[in-house]
């Protein structure tokens, strides 16, 4: 079956790394029908398929997650870094091994649905687990971006990971006291937040998230921002009103989120702020 | 004239930083087919040479994937640029002389100050093609293109004696049922004719090419974007405004979708570079 030279998963890897990830993992593609919607499975985007290719990184630092202004986390858009990473893997993947690579689109296929979720992939290839909070969260790094490549390689497949990043052990000891986490206390389904669950027997069971909520929190200033101040500009028949929507605030951020120069891709972040697992459990001088 | 060994050296370090195929014409090579303003010594003074890095596109695997939408949004690295930063930062604290990337994004309509396409056939790394005019690279095929000018003077390597287009599988074809893979595939906006194995004529319609191939950009988002303002209805407006088209507008003219392209006919059925197509 195997054509691909004995170290090839190896290389592969340490090639990952090199370009810039901090995790990499491999997935069975055939793992993603018992979760994934038909047309949202590797092969339905490649034929063939056999495995997945999944990086992590391009993660937040330290240093952005103590910092005191909220706008840092607002503008500082990180995610482009591990997308180039996963790019040149599926390069890689084709003049090297010679196996068909496929780099996962990180936009959506229509609406909110992704071409394949990088999120079930991450999982598959034991890179990390679903928390309270919704990211995958890695045991060492915690909270990061991902990319992915789908190709017919056969390469070595990493098996899920067994133990959860989420619940940290002081979101235990906090349940223990307070039946909350910190990730519900910042926002809570039932005060007008996203987020509802609990902890059975040390781990985390999400009841509730209010995706469109969280959606247009997270992405204030996105696409969706666009077109809603638009709608409101258009809307509006006084002259003056329209000409300070035009140049107002929101609209001139709205537009730097969208274009390159502020690669602004999310505005909230609570939920990862508070999370001890979601900075990989470090502390820093 | 810098030797071989430095050529190489500036070569060596823009395919390392990820170009596929690099190489070098001369400034004044541009003098005959380029109007004055365009030419590589209107960009910068005392301009030597063009070099041309030629980057990837699609994987084979994007190639193959049975769903389009992949291929429309799927993105690039735009590596060629990345390699061509390279070789300027190379060339400018090794060895010593100015570098700049040339412009090749349009500054008025289609218009870029100067062609990207006409670079690289001059550096000998494609020739035109009857699908477009694209330049197909004769290993490659499809290829992307970004290039330097720099004062340093570099040995040119010289336009390639063969074009790339059309394959000898087109001139084939031509010779039984009078087309080629691309011009039947898109006869909208291709036409052109072959004679003794050479394009004879080729003309395509670049505005029809231009909105097929770029449904979702800037074209589409000023297009829609018209339509929103002149439209009356309130509710109608909303529509438009939160509908799948002009979100799709929008998401293209931001990088995170780095949306290149969406129609890919001609490029798909070409046969020149195939073989990097067809793996296992």
């Amino acid at each position: 079956m195997t054509e691909l030279p004995a170290n090839a998963t190896k290389r592969l890897k340490t090639m990952a790394i090199s370009a810039g990830a901090a995790v990499v993992g491999v997935a069975d593609a055939d793992a993603f029908d018992a979760h994934a919607p038909a047309r949202h499975r590797p092969a339905d985007l490649l034929p063939g398929a056999l495995t997945v290719v999944v990086v992590g990184g391009a993660q937040p630092r330290a240093g952005d997650w103590v910092a005191t202004s909220p706008w840092l986390l607002s503008t500082m858009g990180t995610t482009e870094r591990i997308q180039g990473v996963g790019r040149r893997l599926a390069q890689s993947i084709e003049s090297e091994l010679g196996y068909y690579a496929l780099y996962v689109p990180p936009g959506t296929a229509s609406g909110d649905t992704p071409f394949l979720s990088l999120m079930l992939a991450a999982e598959l290839a034991g890179l990390g687990s679903r928390s309270l909070a919704g990211p995958i969260l890695n045991r060492e790094h915690g909270f990061m971006y991902w990319s992915a490549v789908i190709t017919t390689a056969p390469l070595e497949v990493d098996g899920p990971e067994t133990a959860p990043a989420c619940p940290a052990p002081p979101c235990r000891e906090m349940w223990e006291r307070e039946h909350t986490t910190p990730c519900l206390r910042v926002c809570p389904l039932h005060e007008g937040g996203c987020l509802a669950g609990r902890l059975e027997d040390g781990r985390a069971v999400r009841t509730g998230y209010d995706a469109a909520r969280c959606n247009t929190r997270v992405h204030t200033h996105w696409v969706g921002g666009f077109q809603k101040v638009l709608e409101e500009t258009l809307n509006e028949p006084d002259r003056e009103k329209r000409k300070m929507l035009v140049y107002g605030d929101f609209m001139t951020r709205t537009l730097w989120a969208i274009t390159y120069s502020s690669t602004n891709i999310a505005q909230c972040f609570e939920c990862m702020r508070v999370c001890p697992a979601a900075h990989g459990l470090k502390e820093m001088r | 004239m810098a030797t071989d060994g430095v050529v190489q050296a500036v070569k060596r370090v823009g395919l390392d930083a990820g170009a596929r195929v690099v190489g070098v014409a001369a400034a004044e090579a541009f003098r005959a087919g380029v109007p004055e303003g365009f030419r590589p010594e209107d960009i910068l003074p005392g301009a030597r040479s063009v070099v041309v890095a030629g980057g990837d596109g699609p994987t084979a695997g994007a190639w193959r994937c049975p769903d389009h939408r992949v291929m429309e949004i799927t993105g690039y690295d735009l590596r060629e640029n990345v390699a061509i930063h390279a070789m300027c930062d190379y060339i400018e604290r090794e060895l010593g002389y100015y570098a700049v990337q040339a412009p090749s994004l349009p500054v008025h309509g289609h218009e870029p100050p100067m062609s990207m396409m006409h670079a690289a056939e001059l550096a000998g790394l494609g020739t035109r093609s009857f699908a477009a005019h694209i330049i197909l690279n004769p290993e490659y095929g499809l290829l992307y293109y970004a290039a330097l000018i720099t004062t340093l003077p570099l040995p040119a390597d010289p336009p390639l004696a063969e074009p790339a287009c059309p394959h000898p599988g087109c001139v084939a074809m031509y010779k039984r049922i009078g087309t080629t893979p691309c011009l039947r595939v898109c006869p909208a906006c291709l036409s052109g004719t072959l004679k003794d194995a050479r394009i004879e004529t080729s003309t395509y319609d670049r505005e029809k090419c231009h909105s097929r191939a770029q449904t979702y950009g800037i074209g589409s988002f000023q297009k829609a974007l018209l339509a929103v303002v002149n439209e009356d209805d309130a509710g109608r407006r909303r529509e438009m405004i939160h509908s799948d088209f002009f979100a799709k507008s929008v998401q293209s003219v931001g990088f995170f979708r780095d949306s290149i392209a969406q129609c890919f006919e001609c490029m798909r059925v070409c046969p020149v570079g195939r073989k990097h197509r067809k793996l296992k």
